[in-house]
């Protein structure tokens, strides 16, 4: 009996271990598969580096230097406590903060703790050189965004920074993870896709103290796509040293493609503050209240006051309302209803040409109440304002072109002759960017066509400009655009024109100022044109926040002119 | 050699060379000549271990009757001097420097023990040719015994070694029970062992307490008492159906896995030989098991049965405990595997007691 009961137990005994080696090797077999390769295989990250930014001339705006990261690998640093003592000489930092930037780091005994980032390469090579006295001291070498011409076309490149929660949510689909880096802002927000890097790495068989064994695969880093602007770096130099000072901005457009030669914005800022993040110096930027990281140029909404006269007058001609020849009496004011509407100026008999050239508010009162606020807001359709020009940068703003059904929906008031008055002279509800005026009196530089603006002009060597040009056919009549072209012109020409400043330059130019009166404070000054008038070349709009009358936008117009003539880039 | 001993051998043999071709590929990647001479030396305690039983095989088990308390008195102050002369390793005193090896006097007292108890439960008296274990009253059926077994037991327990310790109570423990001791002492033992756990747990040391926390749970402490019982249960079930390969097991090549040569043998072979070498491992010491048991049962002096009986519970459960602690089954205890783990005592003492049992069975006929 009693020998039964043995041999009954150990025959279970055996089929329980039996049972328990079955369930273990069989059934959960994969997931121990999986544990014991995690015990053995270490990912050691190899970082590609991000596309540089060239201008036209393949000059490099933005590229990539390597810099220097000191990590420790705490299963190999045997002293820990001396090593960050000998490291605090090296690098000439308290020993505390070096041991509490440790402890702040420490994941696990076989992952590397990052001590300091970004040394410079002479103390990445005596800390090399101590290798012996330094154990578990690693040197890892990464690229980083470097800026060689400092802050120059910051807007339009935007900056780096770790990837936020919005923009994660949006692209976790196309591979980005948590503390990546990616562009903000500018072309590096806008093609992040192609300069891009592709982290690589090596995969290594370790053994239970973490050492090497063998490689077991590798993946090469893929460095970004560098990509090539339509900025010409140095015109855009010009413009943002003519600008420094002022709060605005400055755009350059080729007036028949749509190519942005320059973009300027003040007050810019440094894009490398991101990259070496010291967070007084990132909160000073995002704190400024002249908000440094706005680009003013695409982004900031302005009335565009007497710039917006070249509209009226082409919605005038085009429909018949006025004739060249039709000139109106300014007194220096216009009764409508029971209010005055001022003129700046008392300019008696102006017919069209006189009145682009002096800028005469009086006659464009007329021409609009004539036209009426639907036609000018359809114009300004045309010349494509209210909505954004399709910039290949983002954050435009798409600007407010009133209508009279506009105010009713979303004022709830009737529209009124004053409202038509103060439409016709850029003035009102009327909000525009600085590019929409750039691209407006482009369509008189370039023969009536309203371009599509871009700052891409090629990727990796391969120019894609051909499929960023978008421009519309021709919408204006010859003659309409012959007549307001020759105002431009005597707008500069004309002694008494408001840009007649401009005049004495080496090439002829064309356009119109303005001065946009702002609720409190000073007016906004307007001046956008093109130059040389015979075949146009540029379409300049150049924009001064609270920056006094148009003249003002004239004189940094004229500096940047002047510049560029003396460095042979007209 | 008759048939049964034969078969004992052979099997005996079978298991020993897996498991020096196991604590090879487990030194395989270690540096260092000692390591590389470990399964050298495993090899030449395999050879000792056939001549001890032959040596064994060729001795009248009786006379092992006769030397009874000799052996007892023997293994008692082997005991002791361990204490007095021992050599310390890992934290424990077990080993005893006897010229150039190092013996471990602890898997010879567990043979001892079996002797001593076989001849206690089987005295007759002059007149009555019966056992009389069935008629033993609580005195002299339990107390005396566990009396004699308590002393080794305790001595073992200091060393400390808990895992042996606790065989020699799990033998005491079977071999009462096929002693046709009464059933109601037997519980009445069980019952006073289990009430008096509590008591016992303060004598603990810490580490003890630890390994039996981690027993529970292993991910108490992952990295320090649970690191041993997770990473040979990753060998094991990392092994899946066919193994990883001789020498191509990374749990145990990459030293992932603790005393891949010693008490987690059985993890490194699993992981190498896969499901399918580790059942045919399984079903060699059950074959080989159930062969001691056979001999037993088929053996008529009772001296020889219960001595036979005592040694096959004592494979069993040391085959059992160290399999069961690799699969995350039992507590971690200092238990090698018989016959496959390396250490010279325990292979010499597996050899001697088969060799005594090879020779019960060819006594019987």
């Amino acid at each position: 009996m009693r020998t039964r009961i043995v041999h009954i137990t150990v025959a279970c005994v055996f089929l329980f271990l039996m049972a328990g080696l079955l369930n273990m090797q069989l059934i959960q077999g994969r997931k121990y598969g999986e544990l014991s390769k995690k015990n053995r295989i270490r990912l050691l990250p190899q970082m590609g580096s991000r596309g540089r930014i060239l201008d036209r001339n393949s000059t490099v705006i933005v590229g990539s230097r390597l810099s220097y990261d000191v990590m420790i690998l705490p299963q190999e640093a045997r002293e820990l406590d001396e090593t960050l003592e000998r490291l605090s000489g090296v690098l000439g930092m308290e020993y505390g903060d070096l041991r509490q930037r440790f402890s702040d780091g420490f994941v696990s005994s076989s992952i590397p703790v990052i001590l300091v980032r970004n040394v410079n390469i002479k103390r990445a090579i005596a800390i090399e050189e101590m290798k012996f006295e330094l154990t578990g001291v690693l040197i890892r070498p990464h690229p980083l965004r470097h800026y060689p011409h400092g802050k120059i076309a910051s807007h339009m490149i935007g900056y780096l920074n770790e990837i936020d929660r919005w923009r994660l949510t949006k692209l976790s689909d196309y591979g980005y993870k948590t503390k990546d880096i990616v562009g903000f802002g500018g072309v590096e927000e806008k093609y992040d896709y192609y300069l891009r890097q592709e982290d690589g790495g090596e995969s290594v068989e370790v053994d239970r103290k973490g050492r090497f064994v063998r490689v077991v695969g590798f993946e090469p880093p893929r460095s970004g796509k560098d990509i090539q602007l339509t900025l010409d770096i140095r015109i855009q130099k010009i413009a943002e040293e003519a600008l420094a000072g002022w709060k605005g901005g400055v755009i350059m457009l080729e007036p028949y493609s749509g190519e942005v030669i320059a973009m300027a914005s003040s007050p810019d800022f440094d894009p490398s503050v991101f990259i070496e993040p010291s967070s007084s110096s990132i909160d000073g930027i995002f704190r400024d209240p002249d908000a440094p990281l706005f680009n003013r140029a695409i982004s900031g909404l302005y009335p565009p006051g007497s710039v917006f006269k070249m509209v009226v007058a082409a919605a005038a001609l085009e429909t018949g309302k006025i004739k060249p020849s039709t000139s109106f009496n300014c007194p220096g004011y216009l009764a409508i209803g029971n209010r005055d509407f001022k003129c700046w100026d008392t300019h008696g008999e102006q017919d069209l040409n006189g009145a682009i050239a002096h800028s005469c508010d009086v006659f464009f009162y007329r021409t609009g109440l004539l036209l009426g606020a639907q036609a000018i807001c359809d114009y300004a359709l045309k010349f494509g304002l209210s909505r954004p020009t399709n910039l290949d940068l983002p954050y435009e703003a798409a600007g407010l072109v009133p209508s009279p059904l506009w105010k009713k929906i979303s004022r709830f008031k009737k529209w009124f002759s004053g409202d038509t008055a103060n439409f016709s002279i850029g003035q009102g509800d009327l909000l525009v960017t600085p590019l929409q005026m750039a691209r407006m009196v482009a369509v008189f530089a370039n023969g009536g066509r309203l371009i599509t603006p871009f700052v891409l002009k090629g990727v990796e060597g391969k120019d894609v400009s051909a499929y960023q040009r978008k421009v519309s056919g021709v919408f204006l009549k010859r003659s309409t655009l012959d007549r307001i072209s020759h105002g431009l012109k005597d707008v500069v020409d004309d002694p008494k024109g408001t840009a007649h400043v401009l005049s004495g330059l080496p090439v002829s130019v064309a356009g119109k100022t303005g001065t946009a009166q702002a609720t409190g404070g000073l007016s906004h000054a307007w001046f956008t044109g093109y130059f040389p008038v015979e075949t146009p070349k540029f379409v300049i709009c150049t924009f001064l926040e609270r920056g006094g009358p148009g003249h003002n936008a004239c004189l940094v117009t004229k500096n940047i002119i002047e510049r560029m003539g003396k460095e042979g880039l007209l | 050699m008759n048939r049964a001993g034969f078969q004992v051998l052979l099997i005996a043999v079978v298991i020993a060379l897996l498991g020096v071709l196991s604590i090879y590929s487990s030194t395989y990647q270690k540096e260092g000549d000692i390591w590389q001479l470990i399964y050298k030396r495993q090899a030449f305690w395999l050879i000792l271990g056939l001549l001890f039983f032959l040596l064994m095989y060729n001795f009248n088990y009786r006379r092992l009757w006769d030397w009874t308390y000799l052996l007892y008195g023997l293994a008692i102050s082997l005991l002791c001097l361990v204490f007095i002369l021992g050599i310390v390793r890992l934290g424990a005193q077990r080993w005893l420097k006897v010229a150039w090896l190092n013996f471990q006097p602890t898997e010879l007292v567990k043979l001892v023990i079996i002797i001593f108890l076989a001849r206690y439960f089987s005295t007759k008296s002059a007149d009555d040719v019966s056992l009389k274990n069935h008629n033993l009253g609580i005195f002299r059926g339990l107390i005396v015994p566990l009396f004699f077994v308590c002393i080794p037991a305790a001595l073992i327990i200091e060393q400390p070694d808990l895992g042996s310790g606790m065989m020699v109570v799990f033998i005491f423990l079977i071999i009462i029970f096929r002693a046709h001791v009464r059933l109601r002492y037997f519980f009445f033992f069980l019952a006073v062992a289990a009430l008096s756990a509590p008591f016992f747990w303060h004598f603990l040391r810490g580490y003890q307490r630890d390994r039996l926390m981690v027993f529970l749970n292993p991910n108490v402490d992952p990295l320090g008492a649970g690191y041993t019982i997770i990473q040979a249960k990753i060998a094991i079930g990392s092994g899946g159906f066919f193994g990883k390969g001789w020498l191509s097991g990374t749990q145990s090549q990459l030293h992932f896995l603790p005393e891949s040569h010693t008490d987690f043998i059985f993890a490194n072979f699993a992981e190498a030989w896969g499901f399918f070498g580790a059942a045919v491992l399984i079903g060699l010491y059950y074959l080989l098991i159930t062969r001691l048991f056979s001999i037993a049962e088929s053996t008529y002096d009772s001296f020889g049965r219960l001595l036979a009986f005592g040694i096959a519970s004592m494979l069993t459960i040391q085959v059992f405990i160290n399999i069961a602690m690799n699969l995350g089954f039992a507590p971690v205890v200092g238990l090698p595997l018989p016959l496959m783990s390396y250490g010279g005592s325990s292979v010499l003492v597996t050899f001697i007691s088969l060799g005594v049992l090879a020779n019960i069975s060819k006594s019987r006929t």
